[in-house]
């Protein structure tokens, strides 16, 4: 599995993280922008999906597959969306971005008694965890493999 | 894995009381007067906590019993982990060692945050402090943290010369 990069967005549209691991092609915009092209479209892609549904069910997941990447976006009760690109070949991704949002967004950003809810993510725990839990997916993998 | 709902909830509690008090508070004197108050929040827990944990336990020997006491299985029940290095210079002042404090583990792996820190170990520098009074053993007690998720609480006992 190769992750790519990842975005996480607050309940109304705002950036709070972005991260790369790889990432082959530039961007032509600036990740403000690019952020904000990625949550309109999340959110016109809901209400699509949502329309079109032939079951009842919310979705808590969300996936598109190109043939070169796959895009995973995870959108718990709270509204804060998880969004991964990672490798077309890739599997467990849905459990992965769960992962990080039990075991590292809530750990903690929720639970770190200095950070306000809501705010752009600084925190160096935050990254340091999340970058292990991605390098020991990849590790994973690639045993399996 | 989280903990049970209690172990959550204490920790969501002492940081949202923290937050509360200290909010808006800019001029030097209204913060420490808001750290005093939040400091006797954890006198008045500390207090009464000493009654329930030590009644079921024989009396202690001298200070340095009560010290060990605090650093073994206070730490233990409130902070899930005992006290890593205990120094004194045997005239009345202790210096508890924690490497991975409780209060601290989820801010930082170093010195980001420090300035906030400080403001974390209040609650617990009360806590120590009415627990040891309520054993009659009357101090000060006062923190520090250089990097997280370590710090250090000092105690310098108090005594009627």
């Amino acid at each position: 599995m190769t992750v790519y990069n990842m975005y996480i967005f607050s309940k109304d549209g705002r950036m709070l993280f972005y991260h790369e691991w790889q990432r082959k092609k530039k961007s032509r915009q600036s990740i403000e922008q690019e952020g904000k092209l990625m949550f309109g479209m999340l959110h016109s892609l809901q209400s699509f999906v949502s329309k079109m549904s032939p079951v009842s069910v919310k979705d808590k997941f969300l996936s598109y597959k190109t043939n070169k990447y796959c895009l995973t976006m995870l959108e718990p009760p709270s509204g804060v969306k998880f969004v991964i690109n990672t490798d077309v070949s890739s599997s467990g991704v849905q459990e992965l971005v769960h992962t990080i949002y039990k075991q590292v967004y809530v750990e903690y950003i929720t639970m770190n008694p200095i950070i306000e809810v809501g705010e752009e993510i600084k925190c160096e725990l935050f990254r340091q965890k999340l970058d292990n839990l991605i390098k020991q997916s990849v590790i994973h993998s690639s045993k399996a493999e | 894995m989280l903990g049970t709902c209690e172990d959550t909830l204490f920790e969501l509690f002492h940081g949202a009381i923290v937050s509360t008090i200290l909010k808006d508070a800019t001029a030097e004197e209204e913060i420490d007067e808001r750290i005093s108050k939040l400091e006797y929040i954890g006198f008045s827990s500390g207090l009464r906590l000493a009654e329930r944990f030590t009644r079921d336990l024989p009396r202690f020997k001298d200070e340095l019993d009560i010290i060990k006491f605090l650093c073994k299985d206070f730490w233990t029940a409130v902070f899930k982990k005992q006290v890593d290095n205990l120094r004194t210079n045997h005239q009345g002042v202790y210096v508890l060692q924690d490497s991975k404090f409780r209060m601290l583990e989820k801010v930082s792996n170093g010195r980001q945050y420090l300035d906030k820190s400080s403001r974390l170990l209040v609650y617990t520098c009360g806590l120590i402090r009415g627990w040891l009074a309520a054993l009659n053993v009357p101090c000060v007690v006062t923190a520090e943290v250089i990097s997280m998720p370590a710090c250090k609480f000092h105690i310098h006992l108090q005594r009627s010369s």
